[in-house]
């Protein structure tokens, strides 16, 4: 069976290059946008979720889903701390466990606004816990139960007073910056300092939560479940990377929604002008099909023939608006964590989670572009193409 | 002028037309909703009332002051009326029913907040009945509630201590225009306070704000220095706000990604708007031998003018039409939406109606008027046979 040649239709969307391009822009405005949208999502769970840890392992107050709820006494803490069997041990036999107090702050931006910024009260432990992922780029560690505090690198970026030495109020105490700190995951926003310290400045008791090193092959299912009806000293425990996953649900339902609510009506519109802009061109082809026709194409290969080039123009208008996203990459912007109400900065991430539903969504456009023209156009009776034109 | 000539080539390619016309909707659709996306945002500024003020913890949105404040602040001169605001934080049936629940001092709700209108149930009973609360018309449709039923709520920040559900008397539904929402519930403080004291759950005599009503003529800096002095030595340092420059916060919360969002659909509009004007001079171009023929036959060139630049127009107005249209007929189900993903305000208003006309009229001129110059300068003898 004869195919037609798929050169005739990359010659064709050059001949027709100035509809060629508008229709190329508009599909790639659509791809664009709904990239960007998926770029920002991204960017914010993986924040989250990229970088928690299963082997650590955060108890809340049952019923609390985010620290900024979640409180508990410091005797239950200690508890929780000293009778978990399931907790690692350091070399001195204490357990790796931390109590953290969580409160978002406000404080002046860079910009005059203002900001809920989180301000972490956090035990010597937690430092152990984190290991790695927590690096220190300037200054120094506050030392114990002093007032001094360490600002995460993003964080210090986005507030005045967060320079090394300068000295931020909180409350009425005066905290003074001895360091800058950098970690995976959404801590580079935060604000760290003595957890007796800060609960005293900022007028709590207990703390927020408890995080703790699990041993190896702990069973965190089991553990969950029996922490859960405790009598004495229940929590709710997740690993981190559940407890991070589940803190950026809010926002990406809506970046979700909102992107697939844009891609949804600039697709029909990016439909109807790529259905256009085949319509014209078959119609300006007519004799050229009547000659495919007469000379022996069936109408399938006219058909498969139209519809190859519509979906060329859907994946051009693919590539062209991965293109215009592509600068997004790395753009750093802060949002609102709606679980706790604090604000995260993060940068737009360009992913193969990105890039593969906007190509396969400018295919999709490309499609339903051309199968209605391309239907017409093998519909064409060849004597009827030939005196028409 | 021939009327009948131009609906007749609209519709010898009706297919084409109809698609420039429905893209052009759209595009007017999105720059309309996406214009009062971005303006929904500021609606708490906005409907701010100018004799508020909001007392809240100079540390943090979420550190309680201490319900011993409340005397010494409704002292202060130039404080009329003064309300207790606490978030009480429960849910309903599973923890994804996310709406706000209020603790306040119900006796002075409706004086602080006149915007708040009763729409069904009783005001006494509200007020007589301890576990009386009021829920917002939005929320009541969702849920289905109305006055007389019981509404169980499990509590989060406030979990009772024998393990069991919060009964709420559903005394009344209101509806209110922001910044207070429709989607809130409120009720007694007392009741708070009361379960607290007996037990029934872990409570500090505390709330997230007080918000003031200020007497008419009064200085409303000097109170809100005068509420500020009381306690700039702690234990809670307050900060006191007009309640326009409170709400102005939660739009800086949301950041810049709403507007970077509705600049891009502004350009993608544009490129829709570029696109259906491409088609509209190819659908031109095609008429040259026709209006050869025209003129041939006695047409003036001032009737060849009029001829493309109504044709424009008239797919313009259409298109116009189904955006403002779509744009009007979604306005309440988009609303709702929004609202119920915390982003309450959404609104069309004239001035946004007003917006997308002028923009149809600007696309009908810009796609019109070229062509129709080329017809009225149009030769017979050229035309029919450049198109031959």
């Amino acid at each position: 069976m004869a195919v037609v040649p798929f050169e005739y239709n990359l010659r064709s969307l050059f001949v027709r290059r100035s509809s060629t391009l508008l229709t190329v822009i508009g599909i790639g405005a659509t791809v664009a946008v709904l990239a960007g949208v998926l770029a920002l999502q991204q960017g914010f769970a993986r924040l989250f979720s990229e970088t928690g840890r299963d082997d650590v392992a955060i108890f809340l107050r049952p019923g609390s889903s985010s620290e900024g709820e979640s409180g508990f006494t410091r005797e239950h803490a200690e508890t929780l701390m000293k009778s978990t069997p399931e907790i690692a041990r350091d070399e001195a036999g204490q357990p790796l466990a931390s109590g953290e107090l969580y409160v978002a702050v406000r404080l002046r931006k860079n910009d005059g606004g203002e900001t809920n910024v989180p301000v972490r009260g956090v035990q010597d432990l937690s430092f152990a816990i984190r290991g790695e992922q927590f690096r220190i780029v300037e200054g120094a560690r506050f030392k114990p139960g002093t007032d001094e505090v360490i600002v995460g690198k993003s964080l210090a970026m986005r507030i005045p007073h967060a320079q090394i030495g300068d000295v931020i109020v909180l409350n009425l105490t005066p905290f003074r910056v001895v360091g800058h700190f950098e970690s995976d995951g959404p801590f580079t926003s935060e604000m760290w300092g003595d957890l007796d310290r800060m609960t005293e400045a900022l007028q709590r008791d207990g703390c927020s939560r408890v995080i703790a090193k699990l041993v190896d092959g702990a069973d965190v299912a089991e553990l969950r479940e029996r922490l859960e009806n405790d009598k004495v000293s229940p929590a709710k425990v997740q690993t981190e990377r559940q407890y991070l996953t589940a803190q950026t649900i809010a926002l990406s339902a809506i970046l979700i929604t909102l992107g697939g609510f844009l891609g949804f009506v600039m697709g029909i519109a990016a439909v109807f002008t790529g259905i256009n802009s085949m319509l014209s061109a078959i119609s300006a082809r007519t004799s050229e099909i009547g000659v495919l026709l007469s000379i022996g194409f069936r109408p399938w290969s006219i058909f498969v023939a139209f519809l190859l080039e519509s979906v060329l123009l859907g994946l051009l208008g693919g590539v062209v608006g991965c293109l215009m996203a592509l600068p997004l990459n790395g753009v750093r912007t802060g949002t609102t964590n709606f679980q706790t109400f604090t604000e995260v900065a993060f940068a737009f991430r360009i992913t193969s989670d990105v890039l593969v539903p906007a190509v396969v969504f400018a295919l999709v456009l490309g499609v339903l572009g051309g199968l209605w023209p391309a239907w017409r156009a093998s519909r064409m009776r060849p004597t009827e193409a030939l005196r028409r034109a | 002028m021939p009327f009948g000539l131009i609906w007749h080539n609209l519709r010898r390619h009706w297919l084409r037309s109809a698609l420039t016309i429905g893209s052009l909707g759209i595009a007017l659709f999105l720059i309309t909703a996406l214009r009062a996306l971005v303006n929904s945002l500021e609606a708490g500024v906005r409907g701010a009332a100018g004799n508020r003020i909001v007392v809240g913890s100079d540390v943090s949105l979420w550190v309680q002051l201490p319900t011993s404040y409340q005397a010494k602040i409704a002292q202060i001169e130039g404080v009329e009326k003064l309300i207790k605001w606490q978030w009480f934080g429960a849910y309903y049936q599973t923890s994804a029913d996310l709406f706000a629940q209020w603790a306040v001092d119900k006796d002075v709700l409706f004086d602080v907040y006149p915007e708040m209108k009763l729409v069904a149930g009783s005001m006494d009973e509200f007020l007589v009945r301890r576990d009386a609360c009021l829920v917002g018309i939005e929320l009541a449709k969702t849920y289905g509630w109305k006055p007389g039923d019981t509404i169980p709520l499990l509590g989060n920040t406030y979990p009772r201590a024998d393990g069991g559900a919060w009964q709420f008397y559903c005394a009344g539904v209101y509806e209110a225009r922001l910044p207070v929402d429709n989607r809130s519930m409120f009720f007694d403080y007392a009741y708070l306070e009361q379960a607290g004291e007996a037990g029934e759950t872990m409570y500090w005599p505390g709330c997230m704000l007080y918000v003031a009503r200020t007497a008419e003529g009064a200085d409303q800096e000097a109170v809100i220095q005068a509420i500020d002095r009381l306690y700039e030595n702690g234990p809670y340092k307050t900060k006191t706000q007009p309640e326009s420059e409170f709400n102005r916060q939660f739009v800086t919360m949301v950041g810049n990604i709403p507007a970077l969002m509705a600049a891009i659909g502004g350009a993608v509009s544009f490129a829709i708007v570029m696109a259906a004007l491409n088609t509209m001079l190819m659908a031109a171009r095609e008429r040259t031998r026709d209006l050869g023929i025209m003129k041939a036959l006695g047409f003036t060139d001032g009737t060849a003018f009029a001829l493309m630049l109504v044709e424009s127009f008239a797919i313009a107005a259409a298109g116009g039409l189904i955006g403002v249209g779509t744009a009007l007929a979604t306005e309440s189900a988009i609303a709702f939406q929004l609202s119920a993903n915390l982003f309450p305000g959404y609104e069309i208003t004239p001035d946004m109606i007003m917006g997308a006309v002028a923009a149809a009229i600007a696309i009908g001129l810009v796609a019109g008027i070229v062509p129709a110059w080329r017809a009225s300068r149009l030769r017979a003898v050229e035309a029919i046979r450049a198109g031959a």
